[in-house]
C-alpha cells in the first residue's frame, strides 16, 4: 500500500484487516468515527480516529496514553509519523500495526479519515502544523508551548477559528484537581485581591562540551526536522530533547515550564484575555557552546485593569512543599490578605492543604472542574465549547514566554499592546514578532 | 555578568580570539556599543577557516550583540553606519554561511536603502532563500516590490517560495498555488507487525 493516500474504502478494508491482528492482540477494531457520525461532530459514543506528529519525548507519552484509550474502545490511533526513523519504528511497535507510518506529517493531515492529531514535536514546528491541521479541519491536541512567535500565534488562533476546529494546547496543569482546588480559593477570595504572582525555576544548563557541525545521522531527516527554521548544517547539540536549550527552537526554560507555570497563572487570575503593558527582562545566557537561552532570568510582566505583577524567577526562590520536600518549580500569589503557594504547573501540579480542605460557603463562585486535559479536548470535539487551555488561551501564555525571552535578548524594557497584539514604539522587536520560515514549511 | 567599560575594537577583537571562555564570553555579550568599526574586524575572525570553534562563534555572537544594541529605540545614528557595514559583508568574497548570518543581521535592522543590495542575492542560488527571508521581513512598499519582481522572473520553487513570502505580506498570490500542504518526504520503516 502506498503510505501517503489513503481512501476511505481501503481504510476500511484496512480496518477490517487490522481488525483481525487487533483481536489477537486485545486492540480493538479501527472505524473512523466518520464512518459512525452521518454528519458534523463525531458523537459521545463514537471513537475518533487519530494521529500523532512526533512521536517521541512527550510524543512517546501521549502516544502511550491514546494507545491506552484505544485498548479501551475510546479512540483509533490510525497514524504515526515522525522524522527519526528509529523513533518511528520504536513507536510502531507501540501503536501496532493498524496505525500507518509516516515521515511527513502532510501526509496524516491530508488522510481524510482522521479526525485528530496530537502534535508533540519540537516547538519550531507547533505553529506550521497546528496551521496546516486546522486547514485540513483537523481537531488539535499540540504540545505547549503553543508558538515561538507573537505572528505563529495570531496564524494559530485564526485557522482554529476559520475552520472551527478543537484545540488544545498541553498545559496540562490546568487540568489537575489541585489546579481546580488553588483556582477555586483564589477566586472566592481568600487571601484577597491578588497583587503580585512571582514564579521560580532552576536554571538552564550551558552546554559545557560543544561540539563541531557534523553530518546528520542516516535515520534522521534533518531537513523536516529543521522545517520553518532557517538552513544550518547539523550538529549534535540540536537533538533530542535539548532544542529546549536554543532560542530558536525551544527558548529554555521560561517558554518550557513557563508555559506551565505561567498557563496556571493565567488561569487563576482570570487573565486569558489579558496581557502585560510592560515587560522587562534580565538574566546570563551561556559563554559558550551552541545553545543560548538563559541560564538564569528575572521577567517582570506588569499588567493594568486590574493591576498586577507577574515574575518568572529563574531560580528564584523555591518554598518547600508542606511534606517538606523541595519542588524544582511553582510559584507564590501574594493577595493582600495572605498568600498561596501551588507547586508544580504541569501533570504534576499541588497547592496547600488550606485550598484543598476549603469549604466553599453557600453562593461561593464555583469553577470548572476539567475531567482530564484529554477528555476536555475530546468534550471540545464533540460540543464545541472551548478547551479548557485553548488555542486563544495558549497563545496568550506563550506570547509571555516570547516576550520575556524578546526583551532579555534585545536587553531593553518592551511595551505590549494587548487589544493590537503588537509590541509598540520598537521597530526591531516589532519585526521580532515573527520569524520568516524556509520554504515550503511556511504558515 | 558585569558590564564591561566601552572596549575599543582591537581589544574587543584581542579578546574574542582569547582562549578562556571567560574573558571571551564577557567580551562578545559587551560588544553592543563597539558598533559599526567592529564588524568587519568580527566578520573576518568568524570568516577564519582556522579560527578555534568558540572563537568564531563569538566574533558571531559580539556581532549580532551589536545589530540588537543599535536596534534600540532613537538609535539611527548608530544603526546606519552597521547598517552600511553588513551591507559590505555580502559579497563573493565573504563564505556563504556568514552571509546567511548576515542577511538574518539585516532582517532586523536595515531600512529601504538597503533593499536593492539584498534583492540582488535573490539570484544567488545558495543565499536567495535566506535574501527572500530578509525582506520579507523589512518594512515597506521597497521590500515588497523587489518580492514581486523576482517572483515574476522566478520559476519553480523559488517562485513558490516567492509567492508564501508576498502572502505573509498581505498580499494575494492566486496564480501561484501554495505547496504547503503537499507531502514530499517518504519513509522507509514498515509498521511493526503488520503482514
Amino acid at each position: 500500500m502506498s503510505n501517503n493516500q489513503l481512501s476511505r474504502r481501503r481504510f476500511l478494508k484496512r480496518a477490517g484487516g487490522a481488525a483481525a491482528v487487533g483481536a489477537a492482540l486485545g486492540t480493538p477494531t479501527v472505524v473512523p468515527s466518520r464512518v459512525l457520525a452521518a454528519a458534523g461532530k463525531p458523537g459521545a459514543n463514537e471513537r475518533l480516529t487519530i494521529g500523532h506528529i512526533g512521536v517521541g519525548g512527550m510524543g512517546t507519552g501521549h502516544l502511550n496514553d491514546m494507545v491506552g484509550r484505544m485498548r479501551r474502545g475510546e479512540v483509533n490511533v490510525a497514524a504515526i509519523c515522525d522524522v527519526d526513523d528509529r523513533r518511528l519504528e520504536a513507536a510502531s511497535k507501540l501503536a501496532g500495526p493498524q496505525a500507518d507510518v509516516y515521515r511527513d506529517y502532510r501526509y496524516v493531515i491530508t488522510r481524510k479519515d482522521i479526525d485528530a492529531v496530537v502534535i508533540s514535536t519540537p516547538d519550531h514546528w507547533h505553529g506550521v502544523q497546528t496551521v496546516h491541521a486546522a486547514e485540513c479541519g483537523k481537531h488539535v491536541y499540540v504540545e505547549k508551548p503553543a508558538c515561538c512567535t507573537i505572528e505563529e500565534g495570531k496564524a494559530m488562533i485564526a485557522a482554529a477559528q476559520k475552520n472551527k476546529v478543537a484545540v488544545q494546547v498541553g498545559s496540562q496543569g490546568r487540568s489537575t484537581a489541585d489546579a481546580y482546588y488553588a483556582y477555586r480559593y483564589l477566586v472566592n477570595g481568600n487571601i484577597g485581591k491578588v497583587h503580585t504572582v512571582e514564579c521560580w525555576h532552576y536554571a538552564s544548563p550551558a552546554d559545557n562540551n560543544p561540539v563541531p557541525d557534523s553530518d546528520p545521522p542516516p535515520h534522521l531527516d534533518w531537513d523536516l526536522w529543521l522545517g520553518p527554521l532557517r538552513w544550518r548544517p547539523f550538529n549534535q547539540r540540536y537533538l533530542h530533547g535539548v532544542f529546549r536549550w536554543l532560542m530558536e527552537s525551544g527558548g529554555g526554560q521560561i517558554r518550557d515550564r513557563g508555559a506551565h507555570v505561567m498557563s496556571c497563572a493565567k488561569y487563576f487570575m482570570e487573565a486569558d484575555a489579558a496581557g502585560p503593558v510592560t515587560i522587562e527582562a534580565t538574566g546570563t545566557v551561556p559563554i559558550k557552546g551552541l545553545w543560548d537561552s538563559a541560564i538564569d532570568m528575572k521577567v517582570v510582566y506588569t499588567f493594568k485593569n486590574p493591576d498586577w505583577v507577574l515574575i518568572w524567577h529563574q531560580p528564584g526562590k523555591p518554598v518547600p512543599m508542606e511534606n517538606g520536600k523541595m519542588h524544582g518549580y511553582g510559584a507564590v500569589y501574594y493577595g493582600d490578605k495572605g498568600q498561596l503557594v501551588v507547586w508544580g504547573g504541569d501533570g504534576g501540579t499541588w497547592t496547600e492543604s488550606k485550598a484543598r480542605d476549603w469549604q466553599p460557603p453557600p453562593g461561593a463562585k464555583e469553577v470548572y472542574r476539567s475531567p482530564g486535559h484529554k477528555e476536555d479536548w475530546f468534550q471540545g470535539i464533540r460540543t464545541g465549547k472551548p478547551t479548557i487551555m485553548n488555542i486563544e488561551a495558549g497563545v496568550g501564555v506563550a506570547n509571555l514566554c516570547i516576550l520575556g525571552n524578546l526583551s532579555l535578548i534585545l536587553g531593553r524594557k518592551l511595551h505590549w499592546d494587548q487589544a493590537k497584539q503588537e509590541i509598540v514604539g520598537d521597530d526591531q522587536a516589532q519585526r521580532l514578532m515573527s520569524t520568516p520560515q524556509r520554504w515550503p514549511y511556511c504558515l | 555578568m558585569e558590564q564591561l567599560q566601552t572596549m575599543t575594537v582591537e581589544q574587543l577583537i584581542a579578546r574574542i580570539k582569547d582562549t578562556d571562555d571567560r574573558l571571551r564570553g564577557e567580551a562578545w555579550q559587551n560588544a553592543g556599543p563597539v558598533g559599526a568599526a567592529a564588524i568587519e574586524p568580527l566578520a573576518k575572525v568568524a570568516a577564519d577557516a582556522g579560527s578555534e570553534l568558540e572563537v568564531g562563534r563569538s566574533a558571531k555572537r559580539a556581532m549580532w550583540k551589536i545589530v540588537r544594541h543599535v536596534g534600540r529605540p532613537g538609535a539611527d545614528a548608530e544603526k546606519k553606519p552597521v547598517v552600511a557595514a553588513l551591507l559590505s559583508l555580502l559579497g563573493e568574497n565573504w563564505p556563504a554561511a556568514l552571509r546567511r548570518d548576515v542577511l538574518w543581521m539585516l532582517s532586523e535592522i536595515a531600512g529601504e536603502d538597503a533593499v536593492p543590495r539584498i534583492a540582488e542575492l535573490l539570484k544567488h542560488t545558495e543565499l536567495r532563500e535566506d535574501a527572500r527571508c530578509c525582506l520579507q521581513r523589512i518594512p515597506g512598499q521597497k521590500a515588497l516590490e523587489a518580492l514581486r519582481a523576482a517572483m515574476a522572473a522566478a520559476e519553480g520553487d523559488f517562485r513558490a517560495a516567492l509567492a508564501e513570502s508576498l502572502r505573509a505580506r498581505g498580499v494575494a498570490v492566486p496564480d501561484v498555488p501554495s505547496k504547503k500542504l503537499v507531502p514530499t518526504k517518504q519513509t522507509s520503516v514498515k509498521p511493526v507487525g503488520r503482514t
